[in-house]
């Protein structure tokens, strides 16, 4: 059974409207005052047929559907665990607007997130005009940089990602993206491998060799961080992207280097960061982790490590710097530690908070004096440590009591 | 006088070696059988490991969701299973040796006593097993999530947790073991009740400055989110 549901009435409108040449896919839910308010916003779009996927089951009152050249199509997913974060949902929306887009046949989709800032024709042209014109497959957003934002993307996800695939992508779990219809299929296929799997498309691009390109999106998501703790959100992403690691294994170990993925249109306006964050919380935290999180470490990182980190607790705040290669290394112990599940999973993240909280004291003091665009050059320069290093990775996923330094 | 002293006392020593002489026997027949369970055992065992290590017994476990080896990591499923094979053999070994030295001996309803008591040490064991697992489960939880509320004194909050269980558990072993009777409820009662109370009073009274310290840091947090504002991890 497909994973969208969609109401017989669906179908009988399909047959009146004929073939979509869009589907734009809203993964999140959306009032319907506020989806009248952005659809009007799309009239200048070329298309010919053009739907609109929402969540729900009904039609909302008073929206511009056919008469403005495009349709309104409900979609609706299982009803998600309360305690869910939102990506979770996110991508369980994602999946859902895939799955519709393969059984309308649409020519290409687009995938915005809930918020709906990147609702607008701009937008929407920018990411489904290299499917159209320039014959990607995906199409994955380069938002405008800042140097304390996306920590997590940048400092794991980013250059795990681009290390293991040989995909150079800045957003590898985007919240919006476009796809031709080889990469929807693709993603509607895409398992779920539970825990809270989340949807990667780069990596399945990746792994069935589809083109992948990137646009510049002038676009803010608002991060909605209220509530969340920081361990759960690390063991959600980062543990999410340790499962895809464990059952991608054999593609990646194959891949030896990078490549430069196309990027498309301007970038956007640097936007300033004002004065950096105090440090010394982050250090406290990552000097608690290691004065009592020791025994439990030493299950999972070896003496060197421990050594290294051993050594960094004696440094003053000041000459506070994890090294690139050391950071990387405790990464790739993770991602092993997970799939030989050393310990309870749970308790394997938490472990990692204080030593990720410890890399961004680091970051941070290094790239507080540099500009936006010298701090990417460290992200940048971190993403070679993480393919400089994945030799050590291979060594130690295929024997990991043997080679255990 | 002196020459009944001597006879009773050789009497005695009679009826000592009679005995001794009577449980030979069954001794060396305990020991006999206990010695061939074991060579069973460790047989058994053997061919459990291979058998186990030929399917890929770990990884498989290892696949599923909530693990054993998740709840007790020191050790591989294969290594988990081998053991309890191994004991198995070696408590059906003892067993069969009970009786045998009651067939060898002359002394009668042993095996009727120490059968009636086996399901008990199986039930204690399982206890024992199950209680040190959630304790040291349960330690680990409260360590890591102490630590990453920032709280100084994890650790100490992780080992009274532990030694919570553990007392709690040994508390239900003997109980179940049928061994100290009520002085065990009662110790036990006196020893929780008295750590509750211990807390408390440090708490009200000992400790009030540190938690009304800690109370004002909290209090203070929204400050500190200033700072934190400037961060975003996702």
């Amino acid at each position: 059974m497909p994973n969208s549901e969609l109401v017989d009435e669906r179908v009988t409108e399909e047959q009146h409207t004929g073939p979509v040449d869009l589907l734009i896919g809203i993964a999140g839910a959306v009032r319907a005052e506020e989806l009248q308010a952005h659809v009007s916003k799309l009239q200048g779009l070329a298309q010919a047929h053009i739907a609109v996927a929402y969540p729900g089951s009904g039609k909302p009152e008073s929206v511009p559907a056919a008469d403005a050249g495009f349709r309104l199509v409900p979609y609706s997913v299982a009803a998600a665990d309360p305690a869910s974060l939102p990506w979770v949902v996110s991508a369980a929306a994602q999946r859902a607007i895939c799955t519709l887009a393969a059984e309308l046949d649409a020519k290409a989709c687009v995938v915005v997130h809930g918020d709906l800032i990147a609702f607008d024709t701009a937008h929407i042209q920018s990411l489904s005009h290299a499917v159209a014109e320039k014959g990607c497959d995906l199409i994955l957003p380069v938002y405008p940089s800042r140097k304390y934002e996306a920590l997590l993307n940048h400092g794991i996800l980013a250059p795990l990602t681009r290390a293991l695939y040989g995909q150079r992508v800045r957003y590898p779990l985007p919240p919006d993206f476009g796809c031709s219809p080889q990469m929807f299929r693709k993603l509607s296929t895409a398992r779920d491998l539970g825990d809270g799997g989340l949807l990667w498309p780069s990596v399945q691009a990746a792994a069935s060799n589809y083109q992948v390109c990137q646009v510049n999106l002038d676009v803010h998501h608002a991060t909605q961080t209220e509530g969340l703790e920081l361990s759960a959100v690390l063991a959600s992403l980062a543990g999410s992207a340790f499962a895809e690691m464990d059952a991608m294994a054999a593609y990646w170990q194959r891949v030896r280097s990078s490549h430069a993925t196309a990027t498309f249109g301007s970038t956007a306006a640097q936007v300033g960061d004002g004065e950096p964050a105090d440090t010394k919380p982050l250090i406290d935290s990552f000097l608690l982790g290691s004065r009592n999180l020791q025994e439990i470490w030493g299950l999972v990182l070896p003496p060197v490590t421990l050594l290294e980190l051993k050594r960094l607790t004696r440094v003053s705040p000041e000459a506070f710097r994890m090294p690139d290669s050391l950071w990387v290394r405790i990464i790739y112990d993770f991602a092993l530690a997970y799939r030989l599940r050393k310990m309870n999973r749970g308790h394997l993240m938490g472990a990692l908070t204080p030593l990720y909280l410890g890399w961004v004291a680091s970051y941070m003091q290094e790239v507080a004096a540099l500009s936006p665009i010298a701090a990417e050059q460290r992200f940048e320069q971190l993403a070679r440590a993480y393919e400089e290093e994945k030799p050590y990775l291979v060594s130690r996923w295929r024997w990991p009591d043997r080679f255990n330094p | 006088m002196w020459q009944q002293i001597e006879e009773s006392l050789r009497d005695s020593m009679g009826r000592v070696f009679t005995k001794i002489a009577t449980l030979l026997p069954g001794i060396l027949a305990f020991v006999l059988v206990l010695l061939i369970f074991i060579l069973i055992a460790w047989l058994a065992a053997m061919l459990t490991r291979a058998i186990l290590n030929a399917v890929k017994f770990d990884e498989r476990t290892s696949s599923g969701t909530n693990t054993l080896t998740e709840w007790a990591p020191r050790h591989a499923p294969t290594l988990l299973v081998t053991r309890i094979v191994f004991w198995a053999f070696v408590v059906i070994g003892v067993l069969v040796g009970v009786s045998a030295f009651e067939a060898g001996s002359a002394e009668q309803g042993i095996s009727a006593y120490v059968f009636s008591y086996v399901p008990r040490v199986i039930g204690a064991v399982i206890l024992l097993f199950v209680g040190t697992i959630i304790g040291r489960f349960l330690s680990r939880s409260v360590l890591i999530s102490a630590v990453n509320l920032n709280l100084q004194y994890a650790r100490l909050l992780a080992t009274g947790v532990r030694w919570l269980v553990f007392v709690l558990t040994a508390a239900m072993v003997l109980d179940h073991l049928a061994i100290g009777g009520e002085i065990v409820d009662l110790a036990f009662g006196i020893l929780f009740g008295g750590i509750v109370l211990a807390l408390a009073l440090a708490v009200g009274l000992g400790s009030r400055d540190l938690v009304s310290r800690s109370l004002e840091r909290e209090a203070n947090r929204p400050v500190e989110a200033h700072a934190e504002e400037k961060l975003h991890h996702f």
